[in-house]
């Protein structure tokens, strides 16, 4: 299902050494790290980070696939594991498992326009996706990127969100859509409402758009309901969802939704395959 | 190889010869009333005997509660160096009922197929079971039958089949015919009239039983999620684990980092048995909860045994019928009584 790039058995981490911690918000910070061989994964998946004697956690990949050995991660302050990993400089080391999860297959999106709707952190994981798809025009359709969060303090990767948007062309549009749902005072040139918003508006041809989402729990109904009103089949959206993950290898439990497991069947589903599962978005 | 017979009054000997050369483990009275799968001793006293099965089953000697998945040392500003612990040694697991037969069979799906688990792995390469039939319901809790462990046989080096005063002794692997042949034990002639006695001796019905196959347990279960039989059963539950910690099949860990205080640059990283049952199990990190309510975590737990693990690998129940659940139930909550409940809001 997903190549395991450990080589001593899945539990042993590789050592990955730290080559740029950089602070984008507050809370997140963007790690570049160097690992002993290329990581091989594709959009969408996700590794287990860890630091010796401190623990581990599933953390997205934030880069598309690439040839060399580098692996881009946003980590948020939200434990104790990700406290001490914000503390870190470059030349320190992490252990990396992975990758992990079914992940994007491109292929599924070659013709077609592609929509992506992130909320906050869910932006992180779909640069996996958004790289690729926007460094080969001639493969893709018009690409719409509608991107939320609370605050413009809390916006990630503002500045590769301002140049998307100037990367598009005639033949292939691609169409930036920033929202914060509070200014908080703060400068703003973006709008100002729920990352559901714009849906109503976007020019979609329902046969043609294919829809990639990630974001809070919350965000997955409202953005279904609004892409359901708009014509787009449940098989041409595909959700990444969170889990509580321990093993990456289906066997922990802890991330198990009906007979499927988030960390090897997901965490990108395709919608159809799930909607009638319960407990799969809320 | 044909079976062979043993004396009633020769298994002691037999399960201590080989106490000497490996490490044994046979159900052996611990405390008043309760037995437990404890390492045979020159002492010890074996007997197959009639008995309410062991709190802790023993497919949980392949799978501890606390699992060194590997050590690491630290070194200043090198790479540190993380090394794999496998526990190789080996052992035998003597006296397993059918019921625990197939649920070290489940396991072996589990920790085998997809992405292998190395650690479950080792120990099982080393392990060799000599199992029992039973003739009788351990208690009124069991219903082995009622989800087809009785009959279980697969993966049973050894098989001992106990009537009066003797055990038919059939040996279904190359290591258990290496067990079986270093004994000097007469080859029994009659097999099939020996299990015609033992199943007319069998106890009919045995142990509890649904009022509907095996078969349509599943499909039932599936399409109740909002049933009040959730309800009803949940509303004792304190969440406390104890059911999921007793589970031949249940088998979900946490993974704990540990360093050495006296040298700060060394330590390991070990899995720790879990239970869906616990309120933290589903909690992602920033606080959102996909299972928040007990009865989400009962019914996921019910789910697990008779629909979703039965799914993924295609077997007929992940619930081995052994009762355990029910017996140490903080609250008596028994696994059969919500299925059956289940089963009869259907049938209505």
């Amino acid at each position: 299902m997903n190549a395991i790039a450990c080589h001593d058995g899945p539990f042993l981490p590789q050592m990955a050494r730290i080559l740029e911690v950089t602070a984008m918000t507050a809370r997140e910070k963007f790690f570049r790290v160097a690992l002993p061989a290329p990581l091989g994964h594709r959009p969408g998946q996700f590794v287990m980070l860890s630091l010796l004697g401190i623990g581990e956690a599933p953390i997205s990949i934030s880069c598309g696939p690439r040839d060399d050995n580098i692996l881009e991660m946003v980590i948020r302050n939200a434990g104790s594991l990700t406290q001490v990993l914000h503390r870190l400089q470059p030349g320190q080391f992490v252990g990396v498992r992975g990758p992990f999860g079914s992940g994007f297959h491109l292929a599924d999106f070659y013709g077609k326009d592609v929509v992506f709707i992130v909320g906050g952190l869910g932006l992180v994981p779909l640069r996996s996706l958004i790289q690729p798809i926007l460094a080969q025009p001639d493969l893709f359709g018009h690409v719409t990127i509608i991107s939320g969060c609370r605050t413009p303090a809390e916006e990630l990767y503002r500045e590769e969100l301002q140049s998307w948007s100037r990367m598009g062309g005639e033949r292939r549009p691609v169409t930036v859509i920033r929202l914060v749902d509070d200014t908080a005072h703060l400068p703003w040139d973006g709008r100002i409402g729920l990352v559901t918003a714009p849906i109503a508006d976007l020019a979609m041809d329902p046969d043609r758009t294919l829809v990639a989402l990630c974001g809070p729990p919350v965000m997955y109904k409202f953005a279904i309901m609004e892409l359901t009103g708009r014509g787009i089949a449940h098989s041409h959206i595909f959700v990444d969802l969170e889990r509580r993950m321990k093993c990456g290898i289906g066997q922990c439990g802890h991330c198990q939704i009906n007979h499927l497991t988030c960390c090897q069947d997901g965490p990108v589903f395709r919608l159809d395959r799930i909607v009638d599962l319960q407990e799969a978005l809320q | 190889m044909r079976p062979f017979l043993l004396r009633r009054d020769e298994l002691p000997n037999w399960i201590k010869h080989l106490a000497r050369e490996s490490q044994v483990y046979f159900p052996q009275r611990a405390g008043r009333s309760g037995f437990r799968f404890k390492q045979v001793r020159e002492g010890s006293l074996i007997q197959l005997e009639h008995y309410r099965p062991t709190i802790v089953p023993p497919g949980k000697k392949l799978f501890p509660a606390e699992e060194i998945l590997f050590r690491y040392q630290t070194m200043g500003d090198e790479i540190p160096v993380v090394t794999p612990v496998l526990d190789a040694s080996k052992q035998i697991l003597a006296g397993v009922r059918p019921c625990d037969l197939k649920g070290i069979d489940l396991m072996d799906r589990v920790h085998g197929e997809g992405v292998p688990n190395p650690h479950y792995l080792s120990r099982r390469t080393h392990t060799t079971i000599i199992a029992c039939d039973c003739l009788y319901p351990c208690d009124d809790a069991c219903f082995c039958d009622a989800v087809g462990s009785l009959g279980w046989r697969k993966n049973a080096d050894v098989f001992l089949t106990a009537l009066d005063d003797e055990i038919l002794v059939e040996s279904f692997s190359e290591r258990g015919r290496t067990l079986v042949q270093r004994t000097a034990l007469p080859v029994c002639d009659a097999v099939d009239s020996f299990k015609e006695r033992v199943d007319v001796r069998r106890s009919k019905p045995f142990g509890r039983q649904f009022s509907v196959p095996l078969s349509q347990i599943g499909p039932i279960i599936a399409g109740q999620w909002s049933s009040p039989v959730w309800e009803n059963h949940v509303q004792r539950c304190f969440s406390c684990g104890s059911c999921n910690l007793v589970c031949p099949t249940c088998y979900c860990f946490n993974v704990r980092d540990d360093f050495e205080l006296s040298d700060g640059s060394s330590g390991g990283r070990t899995a720790t048995w879990d239970g869906c049952m616990l309120p933290t199990f589903s909690i992602v990190a920033g606080g959102h909860d996909f299972r928040p309510l007990a009865l989400a975590r009962q019914r996921h737990r019910v789910k697990r045994k008779f629909q979703y693990l039965t799914q993924r690998f295609e077997e007929g129940a992940f619930c081995v019928g052994c009762g355990r659940c029910g017996r140490q139930c903080t609250a008596n909550i028994d696994i059969f009584d919500i299925v059956n409940d289940l089963i009869q809001k259907v049938e209505g």
